[in-house]
């Protein structure tokens, strides 16, 4: 196997071509990515839909029901992001549990990924997947952002169609999620429509978004056991035709420089002579190392 | 408000401790002086439940109400026990949780027990029954018979109990997601035995919310389980009334890694919400209250399991009284059935197991117990042999009739240690029983994964102090052997699989196939409708020898299957 | 503004836990996980029940380096067997298999022979545990290294 063969398999829809470029994606240097993504980055065109929410108001639940309703119209891959733990970098991704039996029925790939610590609820990678998930034809792509509530606002920036899922009985928690939630979503989703206060809490939602100056923004309620209502949500997702591709490239932009200054830079940075940096700004330091990168040898780095 | 009810008590028992002055000076006059006279380092000791444990206790750590809050024997709050003499009067029931290859394999190891002196039947099912599969199922392949006796029709039913006269031995029955099925073929077997089913008695354990908890052997959403675990309620509290249709297990929630303190308050909540369900169906507390029993585990931390056991007791009592007005005694008293930890159980050096049952059989024999399984010393190598289970049997038979621990009812009450213990331990559950309202009750949080995650951190944590050699055990982490010898196991053969899966086939082409499928499908039509009491829908289907897995599917059909929640 | 986290410079060992056959004794699993997790691993874990053809299904899907299979009900040498059936089959040997739970001496060598390694029994330590992991992640490493320059 080679390269060639695996972006074959890429674009021929083959799990394990797929499963090992989003590996090499997550794993390797800027420029084996950068190998990988200009051979595949003309193909497909996918409807990226983010899906996004505090804990517990049932995300891989409305992902594992909506998944075989879109797979009518089209191909669907899923991206589901955990968070890692901050003190081993570890994660323990567990979203496939509720989703793993329509996978198979339905033939839909999914892979989760940890945000390695990446902040704002996607992972530094998460463009290189969806472009590779987009490339293997798939129509759909849902992505599941980590969850984490308010910060998780990243997916603004990726998605074409931003889904802020709300659940009642938050209580304290959707202060919170208004702070920061009530911007980013194109259409919120109020799930457990079965609870007696559900419907208070979408006029509590409703009149956020009015306070948000987001008025016309819809609030689709849904009953995730029996299904109630996942026809509008569907019908919603399929007329959407809005597109972000911009804002999504620029973030990769961002991202793509502030890794590759990073890389010339950290070798640098890492064998900085401590003993020689006592008493020193930091300032002068970087400025040092930004200005002169050949000079530095004799006067910070350790023979 | 209902919300206050649990803070309510958690402030009034803030309020009943008081300030230990005496204990205070002992401890900087006498003891820190020895303390650092000897050179010893004071070092932090807890238990299971990670509570703090003094060196000493004295009279002062006593409740205030302190004999309001002990009481007599057979009296509220039922501290000391739930009968006035107590193991005097009678022993607790001693029964062995035994079932393993094919039902005659189970049926000759129960007739050898019921000769060695015991006292009840309690039977083991192995996975595929336990999860609604039958035997010739795929997904059974290597599983038949090994972690339990395989039931795929009422004809195995018939062979387990043949020669066992069904009137006069009480039979428990270790069964959860198909429970229904399992009662259905209990009594459709003693039906057939022309025996009345108002003069069988038993108990099985069909405690569906500890499944999604702590053991995951379940097949429908928690609804539909809850469901029919009304119709059981309701229907045994009607035609079997010496039917114990519930066993609300703390077992698998401790053998899942949880504390004593989790165990309890976990199973209690559980408890009470199967006395909602009750009361939503339109019965009173007093009517199905009374034949609610409990199964919890022993484990090796003698006095806080002695102290959950009595704390047990006086929650329930409390709760049964002051939340739900029971008025009946009988309502109020907690009666369980215990079992020895399988978690304590080590691989390494297996005779020192016996030892570990002894302890956990007596914390349960002075927890005032009314029955009791103690686990064979080479339970964490297979399903035990004839020689282990009878020792077991025999641990049980010398605790009874040569130490003496039954003699006096409650014989550790009283000390000033255990009392406080029970006192804090009680505090803790209420605390849990808080929490899990603000979550939305028991079913929410279990759904959100927030008790399986309470278990699963426990457990995690248990993990690393046994690795850290803070916690030691035995033979595993201290008093290491090199060389391990092989002993001596039960080997369930392969034969019993195929055996199964022949005799199915016999039944299934002698049975009257029209009958099946026409009772399969009223049973569907039955499901559809809420308000229908499915147990003589079963039963029927039971009688043509529809199968566990037919019946099972016409669930599957109309209420789905289950995925566990996300819990990290 | 996001920084990269240099931690990920050692590319965290991805392994899936499965438990293949019925049986829901999920204590062990959870401690696992918490373990790998623990130690800078990626763990997946799907859920109890799966079939072999689910576990070997997202093994690929996820791109694991490794599959630890564990089973307390005695049922081992049929389960795991019907995994590495499917590995086979599917031609997939950048994978490695580890295994885990009450298993008799007597089956060990079996296992072994099927390429299930470690096969560690209750009261393993969790150091050794993780060590053998790393050890069959390094060699599969090794083995995709330069595969797709």
């Amino acid at each position: 196997m080679n390269i060639n063969d695996l972006v074959r398999g890429i674009l021929n829809g083959d799990k394990r071509s797929i499963a090992r470029a989003i590996s090499i994606v997550e794993n390797s240097d800027d420029e084996q990515r950068k190998n990988i993504i200009d051979k595949i980055y003309d193909y497909g065109n996918s409807k990226i839909i983010g899906i996004t929410g505090p804990p517990g108001v049932g995300k891989s639940t409305i992902i594992g029901n909506i998944a075989p309703m879109l797979s009518k119209s089209g191909k669907i891959s899923i991206l589901a992001v955990d968070p890692a733990s901050p003190f081993s970098g570890g994660s323990i991704l567990g979203n496939r549990i509720r989703m793993q039996e329509n996978l198979s029925k339905y033939d839909i790939y999914m892979r989760s990924t940890s945000n390695r610590l990446y902040e704002g609820g996607l992972s530094e990678y998460s463009w290189d997947i969806i472009k590779i998930l987009e490339a293997s034809g798939s129509d759909f792509i849902i992505v599941e952002t980590v969850g984490s509530g308010q910060s998780d606002i990243d997916i603004m920036n990726v998605a074409d169609l931003t889904c802020v899922i709300l659940a009642p009985g938050l209580g304290d928690e959707i202060q919170a999620v208004k702070s920061g939630m009530m911007e980013i979503g194109d259409v919120f989703i109020m799930n457990k429509m079965d609870r007696e206060d559900a419907y208070i809490s979408i006029k509590d939602i409703m009149e956020s978004l009015q306070i948000s100056n987001k008025p016309n923004t819809p609030v689709i309620g849904l009953n995730s056991l029996t299904l109630d209502n996942y026809e509008s949500f569907i019908d919603f997702i399929l007329k959407w035709n809005g597109k972000n591709t911009e804002r999504r490239n620029i973030r990769k932009i961002r991202q793509i420089i502030i890794e590759r200054i990073f890389t010339t830079y950290s070798v640098y940075i890492e064998s900085v002579d401590k003993n020689k940096l006592l008493g020193k700004n930091p300032y002068d330091i970087a400025d040092d190392i930004m200005r002169n990168l050949d000079g530095l040898k004799n006067k910070y780095l350790e023979k | 408000m209902v919300d206050s009810f649990w803070e309510a008590k958690i402030n009034e028992m803030e309020k009943s401790f008081k300030k230990n002055t005496d204990y205070e000076r002992w401890k900087k006059d006498t003891l820190s002086e020895w303390n650092k006279k000897t050179g010893y380092t004071e070092k932090e000791y807890t238990n299971s439940s990670y509570m703090k444990i003094k060196e000493l206790y004295t009279k002062e750590d006593l409740p205030k109400d302190f004999d309001k809050e002990l009481g007599y024997p057979g009296e509220y709050p039922y501290t000391r026990g739930v009968y006035p003499n107590m193991h005097r009067g009678r022993l607790w029931t001693m029964r062995m949780f035994s079932g393993f290859g094919t039902p005659d394999d189970t049926n000759k190891r129960l007739k050898y027990l019921i000769k060695n002196g015991e006292t009840g039947l309690s039977i083991a099912f192995d996975m595929p029954t336990l999860y609604g599969y039958d035997c010739d199922n795929n997904r059974s392949a290597g599983e038949v018979g090994k972690c339990g006796v395989n039931v795929s029709s009422l004809y195995d039913m018939e062979r387990i109990f043949d020669g066992i006269d069904l009137s006069k031995i009480s039979t428990s029955m270790t069964i959860n997601a198909p429970a229904a099925i399992l009662t259905a073929m209990y009594f459709v077997l003693a039906e057939k035995k022309n025996i009345d089913l108002k003069k069988i008695s038993g108990t099985v354990q069909a405690d569906i919310l500890k499944e999604y908890i702590a053991q995951k052997e379940w097949m429908y959403p928690p609804e539909a389980h809850l469901r029919l675990i009304r119709d059981m309620l309701t229907y045994s509290t009607e035609n079997v009334p010496k039917w114990n249709y519930i066993s609300v297990s703390g077992y698998h929630i401790r053998e899942a890694g949880s504390s004593a303190v989790q165990e309890l308050a976990f199973t209690l909540a559980d408890g009470f919400y199967y006395i909602d369900i009750g009361i939503d169906a339109g019965l009173k507390v007093d009517d199905f209250a009374p034949r609610m029993s409990f199964f919890f585990n022993s484990s090796i931390n003698f006095f806080e399991e002695i102290a959950k056991f009595r704390a047990a007791r006086r929650i329930w009592a409390t709760v049964l009284k002051e939340k739900y007005g029971a008025k009946n005694p009988r309502s109020m008293q907690l009666k369980f059935h215990t079992q020895t930890s399988g978690y304590t159980l080590t691989w390494q050096q297996p005779l020192n197991n016996i030892i570990r049952t002894t302890i956990e059989a007596m914390a349960a024999v002075f927890g005032g117990t009314q029955s009791l399984h103690t686990n064979s010393y080479d339970e964490a190598w297979a399903l035990p042999t004839d020689e282990a289970v009878k020792v077991a049997l025999r641990t049980q038979q010398i605790i009874a009739e040569e130490s003496g621990i039954g003699d006096v009812i409650d014989s550790l009450g009283g000390s000033y240690y255990l009392e406080r213990l029970t006192s804090e331990i009680e505090e803790e559950a209420y605390k849990y029983f808080s929490e899990i309202e603000k979550l939305g009750g028991i079913l929410n949080a279990v759904k959100k994964g927030y008790i399986q995650k309470e278990i699963a951190e426990t457990s995690y944590k248990k993990q690393l102090r046994i690795e850290n050699m803070e916690d030691i055990i035995v033979g595993v982490n201290k008093y290491i052997e090199k060389d391990e010898k092989p002993i001596n196991i039960l080997k369930i053969e392969d034969i019993a699989e195929h055996n199964q899966i022949r005799k199915l086939k016999e039944i299934k082409n002698k049975r009257d196939a029209k009958k099946v499928r026409e009772s399969l499908d009223r049973l569907r039509i039955a499901m559809e409708d809420e308000n229908i009491n499915l147990m003589p829908y079963i039963m029927d289907c039971v009688r043509n020898y529809a199968t566990i897995e037919e019946i099972s599917n016409v669930g599957r059909e109309i209420f789905g299957e289950w995925k566990e929640s996300k819990i990290y | 503004m996001n920084g990269k986290n240099r931690k990920y410079i050692e590319k965290p060992i991805k392994i899936l836990l499965a438990k293949p056959a019925i049986d829901g004794h999920d204590r062990g699993i959870f401690v696992l996980a918490r373990a790998f997790r623990d130690a800078g691993m990626e763990v997946i874990y799907a859920g109890l029940l799966p079939t072999p053809e689910e576990v070997v299904e997202t093994a690929v899907n996820e791109d694991v380096d490794v599959i630890a299979l564990s089973l307390l009900n005695g049922a081992h040498m049929t389960a795991f067997k019907n995994v590495m059936n499917i590995l086979n089959k599917r031609g997939i040997k950048d994978i490695a298999v580890v295994g885990g739970g009450i298993i008799p001496d007597r089956d060990k060598p079996k296992l072994e022979k099927m390429g299930i390694t470690g096969n560690f029994g209750p009261g393993t330590k969790l150091s050794t545990i993780i060590e053998h992991v790393k050890k069959r992640a390094g060699e599969i490493r090794k083995l995709r290294e330069n595969e797709y320059k």
